[in-house]
């Protein structure tokens, strides 16, 4: 039978509209990247330009001295959630610092005005959109520099993200790059882009000291191990296997469901039952730490929280879905601190993250609006903070000048940061040396609540000779299960009520 | 739709495929770098590879999820023969032209295993054999460490001859110009002929002694080799190649590609990389869009809701859209008599012989009767 069809011509008016619409963006973007090329040889003509005094005041109108930042942000994947949060650690560094205002009262995403160090304004270029994989936020980092014309980078979030920009970094050393958070061992210790800072540990620092508390402590000979399977999975196993094999523990099973994985049943299956091992640590993390706990309740009983212990991913708002049984859980340490630890200077930071929104949608609290001080408490927020901090501080070491990046960059290589949850300084490859701070979920009435019960001092990325740039990045099996000296063995600092004990 | 027949010269479908190409070659010296390397250089390595879902598609009716396998492979590959060091890949050193030799092969070779394992199963059994064929590649690159495991092969060199941005571009676009006129020279060969056979109708090839099977295994096995040159310039232009790359995602963003564009011409598949690119790389730049909560977080709805739209406008993808504007237009500049000619023509459902006017070209052929003939069949209008 044959008939007619005929589409109205309504959808297709808007078709045509949206691909013009489309279009004249696409040109849009063009000249955007004209008038601010990043590329060496633009880079150079605004060298030679500031060189002149004459013009200096004249280029800083005209956006020639500016600093474009582009942050990567992730509002994808596993960490997707935490989007806001990135962006928020910036923005309450430009705020806290550079004498910026937020853009909206509920939501950082809207960035921020006014930021100026030494005469030189900062602006945000863009967000980069990534979902925890190399490939988009190589290309997401590509669009901020190449085409939106950011000349300093903060972030990325995530491990095998840090990896890819770290080399993109080296490619592009008239850049400057800030890590945000990202936490794999490589973008310092292999890739060393001398452009690329990291003012936070990786996941093997932040689990320094937990192996030998378990071990000495709580009397673990024997530990089983499930972690994702990429690089910052990779990185918080090595650290843990490296500190309780170090000291004499044994671990006899390690598993590595993908990044991502939503069913953790065969994974789980093949771990070891409680009464097989001592205990297990959980180094699974963004949206699968849950599900990893739930899939282990179901095949192997209720949990036992003393028999286990996790990275940063361990939090009490897992007792939320889990019930209080998690009590007594060991959880490595991260950039910020829980909130038993009280300062001035963290009570200063929370409270000017109170002042500079109503509200943030962190990823701490599930992504409901809530006081901005819940997300500015956790490690994400606070390492695109760090961050933010450490480039105001190398822009005033260097009067603002950023046409040249060589002397921000040696300024940047040489900071020591004075942050609020404590001091970071940079070893020879740019990465952050840190204090870790070990913590243990107990119960607070009827509520769970993070406790930190000891701090290791000084932690390097060479976790005591046992990484270097000679040695295999961390994988599934490397490091190896051997005793080794490390030299915060029987020196952890204790901390009572929130009170260290040194 | 007579889209899959060779190029022939003096047909305006030709001549604005050249007008095309020549605007394309000019393009560096009028656009940006960044438009360059980052949208057109990719439209032609995506659109390479979604080519070979076209090719499978049209000429021999299998719809494959496996294509971004093969693009994944020769990347993987090439890697690991190029790299000389570093903690990733087996770092065999091998130089530029062997490693590309060695990945071709390799992925001409699974691609011939693979069609040769699929060969004899169709329709949906096909897809869902591809697919999973792209999750165990998916699962293999993870899982085997020397090869790869889940970070990856990084810090993949460019050959030095294509350092240049453009020269890149330019490499995409001549192997892209080559793969297109090579499908579309196939169509008319013994090969392409009884593929198109074995597609229409496989019982009676069969019987007819073609070899079906077989016919099948080569047409993977080529659109394989063709998915992995796509796969080289992508490794290229990004440098690193992960299991991520390859994984459930971008093989149905493959698809979509090819979908957006069309399944039915070949042209659909580079038109389809472009809208998908430019929508990537532009959407959040739209004036107001982040105001009606259309965020650079909200691309997939936009790109799901831009293949829903074009679904409803045109299932044959937006070279459907233009097919059909061209007969609009042609209609709308007939003269009486012609009209009268085409009427009395599509009146009768064959549709085989157009006005006098366009006798000589398929595609206006096409257009003259599709509003009429448009949903009879599922390949209305495909050559028989």
């Amino acid at each position: 039978m044959m008939h007619t069809t005929r589409k109205p011509r309504w959808l297709t008016m808007v078709s045509s509209v949206a691909a013009l619409a489309l279009l004249v963006s696409a040109c849009a973007g063009d000249d955007t990247t004209d008038s601010a090329d990043t590329t060496p040889e633009a880079t150079e003509e605004d060298g030679e330009e500031t060189e002149d005094p004459d013009t200096e005041g004249d280029e800083t109108a005209e956006g020639g001295d500016v600093v474009r930042l582009g942050i990567l942000g992730q509002c994808e994947g596993p960490f997707g959630g935490f989007h806001e949060d990135t962006v928020a650690g910036v923005t309450l560094a430009m705020i806290n610092e550079a004498g910026a205002t937020s853009n909206s009262p509920d939501t950082a995403l809207d960035g921020w005005s006014g930021a100026e160090v030494a005469g030189t304004s900062i602006e945000l270029t863009g967000i980069a959109c990534g979902d925890d994989t190399p490939d988009t936020i190589l290309g997401e980092v590509r669009r901020l520099v190449e085409q939106e014309g950011a000349n300093v980078v903060i972030g990325p979030l995530s491990g095998d993200e840090g990896i890819a920009v770290a080399e993109y970094a080296a490619e592009n050393p008239e850049l400057t790059f800030l890590s945000g958070i990202a936490g794999s061992q490589e973008p310092t210790l292999e890739v060393q882009a001398p452009n690329y800072f990291r003012f936070h540990g990786d996941g093997a620092q932040w689990n320094a000291g937990l192996g030998d508390i378990l071990f000495n402590e709580e009397g673990w000979e024997t530990a089983a191990v499930i972690a994702d399977d990429y690089s910052f999975g990779h990185t918080s196993t090595a650290g843990f296997v490296a500190d309780f094999c170090g000291v004499g523990g044994q671990v006899t099973s390690r598993v590595f469901p993908p990044l991502g994985t939503t069913d953790y049943s065969s994974f789980i299956a093949q771990l070891p039952d409680p009464d097989e091992v001592d205990g297990y640590f959980w180094a699974v993390g963004g949206t699968g730490t849950q599900a990893a706990l739930e899939a282990f309740v179901n095949a192997k009983g209720d949990l036992n929280g003393e028999q286990h212990a996790g990275n940063l991913f361990f939090n009490p708002g897992l007792a939320s879905a889990l019930g209080p049984d998690i009590a007594g859980s060991y959880v490595g340490g991260f950039a910020s601190l829980p909130g038993d630890v009280q300062t001035p200077e963290i009570q200063d930071y929370l409270a000017s993250a109170d002042a500079a929104w109503d509200t943030l949608a962190g990823g701490v609290t599930g992504n409901e609006p809530a006081d901005p001080s819940a997300a500015a408490s956790f490690g994400f927020m606070y390492g695109y903070y760090s961050a933010g901090i450490a480039l105001i501080e190398g822009l005033r070491a260097v009067d603002g000048q950023i046409a040249d990046q060589a002397p921000l960059q040696d300024a940047l290589a040489n900071l020591t940061l004075d942050l609020p949850y404590g001091e970071v300084s940079l070893d020879e490859n740019r990465s952050g040396i840190i204090d870790t701070f070990v913590q243990q979920l107990v119960l607070d009435g009827d509520e769970v609540v993070a406790e930190t019960v000891a701090i290791i001092p000084d932690v390097t990325q060479a976790f005591g000779g046992t990484f270097s740039e000679d040695t295999p990045p961390p994988s599934r099996d490397f490091p190896t299960c051997e005793e080794r000296d490390l030299p915060w063995e029987g020196n952890a600092i204790p901390v009572v009520d929130g009170v260290p004990q040194q | 739709m007579t889209r899959l027949t060779p190029l022939r010269l003096r047909s305006p479908g030709t001549v604005v495929l050249v007008v095309v190409l020549v605007l394309l070659f000019l393009l560096p010296t009028v656009s940006s770098t960044f438009f360059v390397d980052f949208v057109m250089a990719r439209t032609m390595m995506l659109g390479l590879a979604a080519a070979t879902i076209v090719f499978l598609s049209a000429y021999g009716g299998m719809i494959s999820l496996a294509q971004l396998l093969f693009f994944g492979i020769a990347g993987f590959m090439y890697g690991n023969a190029v790299l000389e060091s570093g903690a990733r890949g087996l770092t065999l050193g091998w130089p530029g032209w062997v490693s590309i030799v060695f990945a071709l092969v390799v992925t001409t070779v699974v691609a011939l295993l693979l069609g040769a394992l699929a060969s004899r199963t169709t329709g949906i059994y096909y897809l869902m054999l591809t697919l999973v064929y792209g999750v165990i590649g998916f699962y293999v690159f993870a899982q085997v460490v020397p090869i790869s495991g889940p970070g990856g092969v990084t810090s993949i060199p460019r050959p030095e001859v294509l350092a240049d941005p453009v020269r890149l571009y330019y490499a995409g676009l001549v192997l892209s110009v080559i793969a297109y006129v090579g499908f579309r020279a196939l169509s008319v060969t013994p090969f392409g002929r009884s593929l198109q056979g074995v597609r229409d109708d496989p019982v009676r090839m069969a019987s007819l002694g073609f070899n079906v099977p077989l016919h099948r295994m080569l047409a993977f096995t080529l659109a394989g080799f063709v998915a992995g040159l796509a796969g080289l310039l992508n490794v290229w232009w990004n440098g690193q190649i992960d299991p991520a790359s390859i994984g459930i995602g971008p093989t149905l963003t493959l698809l979509i590609i090819a979908v957006i564009g069309g399944m039915s011409r070949f042209e659909g598949a580079w038109v389809g990389a472009f809208v998908y690119l430019v929508a990537n790389n532009y959407m959040r730049d739209l004036p107001l869009v982040d105001q009606l909560g259309i965020t650079e977080a909200r691309f997939n709805t936009i790109i799901g809701l831009l293949v829903l739209l074009i679904m409803v406008l045109s299932p044959e993808g937006l070279v459907g859209i233009f097919e059909k504007a061209r007969a609009w237009w042609q209609r709308a500049t007939l003269t009486p008599t012609t009209e009268a000619a085409s009427t009395a023509t599509t009146s009768t459902g064959v549709g085989r012989s157009g006005p006098p006017a366009t006798a000589d070209d398929p595609a206006a052929d096409t257009a003259a009767r599709s509003d009429t003939v448009a949903h009879d069949s599922p390949r209305e209008g495909t050559d028989r």
